[in-house]
This record gives structure tokens, C-alpha cells and sequence, in this order.
């Protein structure tokens, strides 16, 4: 492979949408596991549907969502002067929204396993909210949070099917590495089509054993 | 709703609107450097079975111009769908007119641009030159079990495949045996990878790959007439229109020919 844009784009993308990812999917677990609200099944099943849509219909909805003719992409397009669809930032998005269900389910699952007596036991000494989420119930949940951020990351950096409906396939510019790989075989390029498979199995078998590695071991 | 989960929501929607912010500010400062200092950049969408040949064209253009050109390969009818929903293409160049006019409508084409510049053949074509068919007749034998052909849904070289197919008077019988690749260079790698036994490709791909094919008549359908089209604005736009010129220059011509494509 003599073109290493394809791996440095997906490695960024994939960082800024686990970060994004891990913001709000830890928020919104930690919401789903504590809050009793009406609509929270609602809202749980929105965040599991990047799971379970195709993704490229995933993509689709989000090309009609954010496209140059929708409100979203039009406003985008008023403030920052060209379209928001087929850049990297819509590359982020894409990335973003597909590992955000991972964050948010093993997040609700690692909070709701807390021993709710540790943090009861703060809010009877007087100590803020705030300070027992970061003092007690997220240090504690902090396995199984690493653990959803990994496979989010995972996720993020495997995308094809939506980042390609959102971002397109352009070379140096939106082409992260799976879609790197899928043009390699379309081209009959085998060497560039191997090395990129190689690197995203190789990665993403680190990234398991890392998941192993945090759901097993204290650390 | 708890007040603590209402503070909570308000923080994430925040948060999450400036790291949008941030990302989109990064990514539009590091494309406008791009503009200004490095040599002049044009991005061409264009049909698979032209991929050969507008590499090499590429090449020669570059070298003649110095404007360098990046290309993003699909099926004509997921480009066109892409440019309609804001991709940012210079040209677009396609399989079939049609999808170039459609582009044209939808407003992001310009018109005067427009060119028809080459028309396209589809040959028969196996990876093993043993089971290479010798007319679309031929392929009534069962031998033939898989039959690749681009998605006829959005690939024109699949329509043409179809029509072929149905002109040869062989369609009713291969029907079920047929397969379909998403754009013809997907078709061709079905193909050559012997998950097909024949498939019906671009003659362009096969002057490339090099290994023996059948050629199928014109006559057995429609013309598969090759159109590139505008689709940016400014500077951008004229460096677009010098690669079109290219293409029908006498270098543009004899490249194209060798590829198969029929000039003008």
C-alpha cells in the first residue's frame, strides 16, 4: 500500500467520533440507568437502532437528514459556506452515530451494577451529585465504560455502509480505510485491498482483547 | 424528569454541538491551505468502465496541464444520486447521457458543458479462455451456470447486458443464472474471480485485464453513449472544461480508442 491517507483519516475519524461517542453515549447511560421517566424505552430504542438498521439505510436517512436540500443541511451550508455531506465531518457523524449504541448499552449495563449503598452513602455525608457521578458511581463503572468505548472505537473505525452513503468514496479527501479496501477490489488492486484488510482485522482484534482484557481484570 | 438529568442533557447537547463545531472549523481551514499553495486539484466522478482509461489519461493530462486530477469510481446511477445530494465533483463522467441530464435538471450540471464523447461496447468475457462463448447465443448451455451482469437497476452497462441478452433471443432461458454486480468493474471481478463462469463487461475492462473476449454487436442494444458534464463552479469549473477538451484532443482520442471506446 503506498497511500497511507485511507489509515490516518479512519484512525482520526474514528478517535473524534469515539470521543463524541463516549460524551453522550456515557451521558445518556448513565440517564437510562438512573432516570425513571416516561419514554425512556423510547429513548432506549432509539440509541440501539444504529445496531439493528442496515447501514446503509442508516446512511440514507442520514443523507436525507443532513443533505443539501434538508433544513439541517441547508442551515450547515448558510453558516459555513459549502455542504456538510460527502466531507469528513459528515465521515464523523456517520462514525459517530453507528458507535454510539455500543457506549450507551455497555455504559447503562456498568452503571446500573453499581452498589447504589456506595453512592447513597456520599449523598447522606451531603456530598453534590455532580461529585458522586465523578467520585464513586463512574470510577466504579469505569471497567465496563472502557469497555464500550473500545468496542465504540471499533465500531467507528469499521464503518463502510453509512460512511460511504454521507461521505461518498473520494480519494484524499472522505475515503477512509474500509472504503479504501472496497475500491481496492473493485480496481483489481489486490496488494492495497490485503494490507488494508490486514490492518483493520489486526486492529480490531487488539481492540477485543483490550475489551477482554478490561471485563476480566481489575484494573 | 429530574432537574440533575435536565442539567445533564443540556451539558451533552453543548458539548456535542462545539466538538461539531471544532471539527468542521479544522477541516474547512486545512482545504482552503490546499487551494492556495498546492498545485491546482480537480475531482472527477466518473463510471467504472472508464477507470483504465482515464488513469492513464490522468497521467498524460497532468503532465500537459499540471493540474492533478483525483477520481472517485462508481456506478453512473450512485454517482448521479451523490452530485444531486451535494457531492463535490468537478465533472461528472457517465456510462449513459441520461443520468448527465439528470444532473443537468437537478441543477448541478452545467448545460454548455455537456459532452458526448465516446460510445461504450460490452463484450463476453471468462476468466478461463476455455469457457469463453463465442456468440450470446452460445450461452443457452447449461455449462454457462452463473452469468455476471452489472445491476440493470442503476449500471448502464447492465441495461445494455440486459437488452443484449434479450435481442440474442437467450434471456428467458439465462434468467435465473444471472448475477448482478453493483457497477461493471464489481461485475468484472465476479468474473475474473471464477464466481461466475462468464459475465457480460465493459470492453474497456477486458482490453485492460488483456485476456481473450467476444465482442457482442452493437446492434443488440441501445448505444451506450459515454457523456461528461461540469459539476463545479469558479476556477474549479475551467480546469474541469480543460480535461473535457483533453479527452477530444488527438492524445485524449487515441488513448480512449485503445481502451475500446468509440470516439467521434
Amino acid at each position: 500500500m503506498n497511500d497511507w491517507f485511507p489509515l490516518w483519516l479512519s484512525l482520526r475519524v474514528a478517535t473524534i467520533a469515539t470521543l463524541i461517542a463516549s460524551i453522550v453515549g456515557i451521558s445518556f447511560g448513565y440517564i437510562l440507568a438512573k432516570a425513571r421517566f416516561r419514554g425512556r424505552g423510547l429513548l432506549e430504542a432509539i440509541f440501539t437502532i444504529p445496531i439493528v438498521l442496515p447501514p446503509t439505510v442508516l446512511g440514507y436517512y442520514l443523507l436525507t437528514t443532513l443533505g443539501v436540500n434538508s433544513p439541517i443541511g441547508r442551515a450547515w451550508e448558510n453558516i459555513f459556506g459549502s455542504p456538510l455531506v460527502f466531507t469528513p465531518t459528515a465521515a464523523i457523524i456517520a462514525a459517530s452515530i453507528s458507535a454510539l449504541p455500543f457506549v450507551v448499552r455497555t455504559a447503562r449495563a456498568s452503571i446500573e451494577d453499581v452498589d447504589q449503598r456506595l453512592e447513597s452513602a456520599l449523598r447522606v455525608a451531603g456530598i453534590p451529585e455532580w461529585k458522586v457521578i465523578f467520585l464513586v458511581t463512574l470510577p466504579v463503572a469505569r471497567r465496563g465504560l472502557l469497555a464500550g468505548v473500545a468496542l465504540g472505537f471499533a465500531r467507528a473505525l469499521g464503518d463502510f455502509g453509512a460512511t460511504v452513503m454521507i461521505a461518498g468514496n473520494i480519494p484524499g479527501r472522505t475515503q477512509t480505510l474500509p472504503i479504501a479496501v472496497y475500491d481496492a477490489v473493485q480496481a483489481g488492486n489486490d496488494s492495497t485491498a490485503r494490507t488494508g484488510s490486514l490492518l483493520l482485522a489486526g486492529i480490531a482484534i487488539i481492540v477485543l482483547l483490550a475489551v477482554t482484557q478490561l471485563s476480566s481484570r481489575r484494573i | 424528569m429530574s432537574k440533575r438529568v435536565f442539567r445533564t442533557l443540556t451539558a451533552i447537547v453543548g458539548g456535542f454541538g462545539i466538538a461539531l463545531l471544532s471539527i468542521s472549523c479544522s477541516t474547512s481551514t486545512s482545504s482552503g491551505e490546499s487551494s492556495r499553495n498546492r498545485p491546482q486539484q480537480i475531482l472527477i466522478a466518473a463510471a467504472s468502465d472508464l477507470r483504465p482509461a482515464f488513469e492513464e489519461l490522468a497521467w498524460a493530462f497532468s503532465s500537459n496541464t499540471g493540474i492533478n486530477v483525483t477520481f472517485s469510481f462508481g456506478s453512473s446511477g450512485q454517482l448521479r444520486e451523490q452530485i444531486i445530494n451535494g457531492a463535490p465533483f468537478d465533472a461528472f463522467a457517465s456510462a449513459n447521457s441520461s443520468f448527465v441530464d439528470d444532473v443537468i435538471a437537478a441543477g448541478k450540471g452545467i448545460e454548455s458543458t455537456k459532452t458526448n464523447y465516446a460510445l461504450g461496447r460490452i463484450v463476453l468475457w471468462s476468466a478461463q479462455s476455455e469457457t469463453l462463448p463465442t456468440s450470446i447465443t452460445d450461452l443457452i448451455d447449461p455449462a454457462y451456470s452463473t452469468i455476471a451482469i452489472a445491476n440493470p437497476q442503476h449500471a448502464p452497462y447492465g441495461i445494455a447486458a440486459e437488452e443484449a441478452l434479450r435481442q440474442g433471443n437467450v434471456y428467458d432461458t439465462v434468467q435465473k443464472r444471472l448475477i448482478f454486480g453493483e457497477n461493471i468493474s464489481d461485475t468484472f471481478n465476479i468474473a475474473k474471480s471464477g464466481n461466475a463462469t462468464v459475465g457480460i463487461i465493459a470492453l474497456s475492462l477486458a482490453i485492460a485485464d488483456g485476456r481473450p473476449y467476444t465482442l457482442i454487436p452493437d446492434n443488440l442494444h441501445s448505444p451506450l453513449q459515454q457523456a461528461i458534464v461540469v459539476t463545479s463552479e469558479g476556477s474549479r469549473a475551467i480546469a474541469a472544461q480543460r480535461w473535457i477538451e483533453f479527452m477530444s484532443s488527438p492524445t485524449g482520442r487515441d488513448i480512449m480508442t485503445r481502451y475500446g471506446f468509440v470516439v467521434p
